[in-house]
């Protein structure tokens, strides 16, 4: 029966809670916020790339003027381009209108600023003439090395293969793969204290709220119906950060180049079991003492108003060790980074971040996810027994010494 | 069974008896619902427990037990016909069996069409007929109820009495919290008078009125009701009261009595004190009856 009530309860309160509209909206404002976001970047870069190639292909003309000696007459010619007389006389024709453009290459053009004197055609048009300036360069410079290896070393179109060594032996190149996989875990981990806190303050509140506290009491075990309702949470979490994550896996896999992202070769993705299994225990704990926290929180409190007062602080105090962070980069053994290690609210967020780090030792890390889970099953029974016998206490704070130091 | 130090009930002790409507009774405060809290669980009692055919009431076995607190409520923002499904679901049927009888029952209830309404948008009678369907959905074998009729009409009353009784005559036991009397005389088998935590009368409806004088006479009467040694007024009211005969007091000897004092007498009926009166006599502070 305790099962099947189970079952019940976790149906219930993950269908009912997915049905809310304001369940969506807190959990798509995210994702639709890094849809725009895409959506600007892309559409931004693709203008400005269409504006940069309409630009090149602009037709104008224009006089130069090479302290440098780089520019090469041919390609400035080929872009429209023919030397410049006197630099004086070329501006003094673009103020005329007589002509376009005029631009003067300095000594050092690595150091020193091009100038650029043109007619001007409105704010957007006037890109064109940077842009065929710069072209004049890019392309005489790249005309002046013979091999095409070194001109495409130039342009920076090549990739780096790193083999790094710990202890002597080769790491598997995981230093590149595994900190980004184990931040991911951290990120996870922070969104959905952020977004679902309000959600775990209420969880057991909102019997009391609706007074069928007594009603759901008489009817089943209350550990049943906890665990329903942390079950029903981690589910509610998992939806939640799928719906965050996809926004991000649509962007990296249809809109990389465009979002400058970084290449990631997922073939040669190689997992290392350990540091993987130490993030998403530390995640699971984490989540797992956040979440019975909130809900004994809320199992104590009339409204969930009062609630909240709770709820904030305990979904600050994980974001502790972002403060500290470049304590925790620089110096993990110092005594800051030690109290964040342990302490049961950082404890979680702070392993995680060491873990991917990998400043995390084993023994600290079985310590850390040893207290997570024993802490999270002691609060998990605190709980119970807080909404057992607290739950019918509708306007008014149970009082914890009471509630917990009665006989069972 | 204490309460920051104060006692609330002292040795309660009862026992209901299988397919029994059982009348648990008492002025406001006087420890009703704390005992019925005690009894499921709710409130950790110094002492005692509750067993339900000699065995100890588990919320775990909930199917055996339907519950009416005082406090209604339900999920508010979820529909009706979720809500009793849930319920059901979590008292042992399956989806589809609780989803009809829940259908059935607002059939009988006249709310079918708002099946699929928000329960907070039910006004309060309609969420109290909700919750009463929730209460004695799984034909549960012990029903204690808080209260059942409290904010009803009467044609409404009258509907959930008849369900109420249905559920008794179809085997289920009744523990019933009233301040309705005439409700406790229609149905109950017997009661229990709770006051300043023990149990001040406890026994069938007519024992309870034996032990509350033997014969009561109403009197509609004009004139003044002179002092005599065969009766007590335990209620006047204009041109009516209520007279608590002495025993072996002749009742034909006390209406000669009063008619030969020259008050002119419209009716007078005799029998047992009604427990309205009795409710009254052991609340109403007025534990001593007025002297005449």
């Amino acid at each position: 029966m305790a099962r099947h009530n189970m079952g019940t309860i976790v149906s219930f309160e993950v269908k009912r809670t997915l049905s809310r509209a304001g369940f969506w909206i807190a959990t798509l404002v995210v994702p639709v916020i890094m849809g725009a976001v895409i959506a600007l970047i892309v559409v931004s870069n693709t203008s400005a790339a269409d504006g940069a190639n309409s630009q090149e292909r602009a037709q104008f003309t224009f006089t130069y003027s090479d302290a440098s000696g780089y520019v090469i007459p041919a390609v400035a010619e080929a872009l429209g381009g023919i030397p410049a007389l006197d630099d004086e006389q070329s501006i003094a024709d673009v103020k005329a209108g007589t002509l376009d453009a005029h631009f003067a290459y300095p000594a050092n053009p690595a150091q020193e600023p091009t100038k650029v004197y043109a007619v001007d055609e409105g704010i957007f048009a006037n890109g064109k003439y940077a842009a065929i300036a710069s072209e004049v360069l890019i392309a005489s410079a790249q005309a002046a090395i013979d091999d095409q290896s070194l001109a495409t070393l130039v342009r920076g179109d090549f990739r780096v293969s790193s083999t790094t060594y710990k202890e002597g032996r080769e790491s598997a190149g995981l230093a590149e793969v595994i900190p980004p996989l184990l931040l991911l875990l951290l990120l996870l981990f922070y969104a959905s204290i952020l977004l679902m806190g309000n959600l775990m303050a209420t969880s057991l509140l909102e019997e009391k709220e609706n007074r069928v506290s007594e009603m759901i009491l008489t009817t089943m075990d209350p550990t049943t119906m906890v665990s329903g309702k942390v079950v029903s949470l981690f589910i509610v979490g998992a939806i939640q950060m799928a719906a965050i994550a996809l926004p991000v896996v649509v962007g990296y896999l249809f809109f990389r180049e465009e979002l400058r992202l970084p290449y990631v070769d997922l073939a040669s993705l190689s997992f290392e079991p350990w540091p993987m299994l130490v993030g998403t225990l530390l995640l699971v704990g984490g989540f797992s003492l956040v979440t019975t926290t909130l809900a004994a929180a809320g199992a104590i409190m009339p409204t969930a108003r009062d609630a909240g007062a709770i709820a904030a602080p305990v979904s600050i105090v994980p974001f502790a060790p972002l403060w500290a962070g470049a304590l925790v980069l620089s110096n993990p053994q110092s005594f800051v980074v030690q109290i964040l290690t342990y302490f049961p609210y950082t404890a979680a967020p702070t392993a995680m971040l060491r873990n991917a780090l990998g400043t995390l030792s084993a023994v600290e890390a079985t310590i850390v996810i040893v207290e997570l889970f024993v802490l999270s099953f002691v609060i998990f029974r605190i709980a119970v027994r807080l909404f057992q016998y607290g739950s019918i206490e509708y306007s008014q704070k149970v009082v914890l010494k009471a509630a917990l130091a009665k006989r069972e | 069974m204490d309460f920051d130090g104060h006692t609330v009930l002292r040795d309660l002790s009862f026992d209901v008896e299988r397919g029994e409507t059982f009348g648990f009774l008492g002025a406001n405060g006087s420890g009703k619902t704390t005992t019925i809290r005690a009894l499921l669980g709710l409130y950790r009692p110094t002492a005692g427990e509750l067993y339900v055919d000699g065995r100890r009431f588990e919320p775990e076995r909930g199917g055996n037990l339907g519950y009416l607190p005082e406090e209604r409520g339900l999920y508010k923002k979820e529909s009706v016909i979720n809500v009793m499904t849930y319920f059901g679901r979590l008292k042992g049927l399956d989806k589809h069996a609780a989803s009809s009888w829940s259908m059935e029952y607002l059939e009988r209830v006249d709310l079918a069409d708002k099946a699929k309404m928000r329960v907070d948008k039910l006004s309060g009678g309609e969420q109290q007929k909700v919750q009463l369907g929730v209460t004695i959905m799984g034909e549960p074998e012990l029903l204690i109820l808080d209260e059942p009729t409290k904010g009803f009409d009467p044609v409404n009353r009258r509907l959930l009495l008849s369900i109420i009784e249905e559920r008794r005559q179809a085997g289920a036991t009744v523990l019933m919290v009233t301040h309705q009397m005439d409700e406790v005389e229609r149905l109950c088998n017997r009661v229990l008078l709770l006051k300043n935590g023990v149990a001040e009368a406890y026994g069938t409806v007519s024992e309870v009125q034996a032990q509350y004088g033997g014969t009561t006479a109403k009197v509609a009467f004009t004139g003044d009701i002179p002092d005599s040694s065969w009766y007590r007024v335990m209620r006047r009211e204009n041109n009516y009261a209520e007279l608590d005969l002495d025993e072996g007091v002749d009742e034909a000897e006390v209406l000669r009595g009063l008619v030969q004092a020259g008050v002119s007498v419209r009716s007078f009926v005799t029998g047992r004190p009604s427990m309205d009166d009795i409710f009254v006599r052991v609340y109403g502070g007025h534990d001593e009856p007025e002297a005449v």
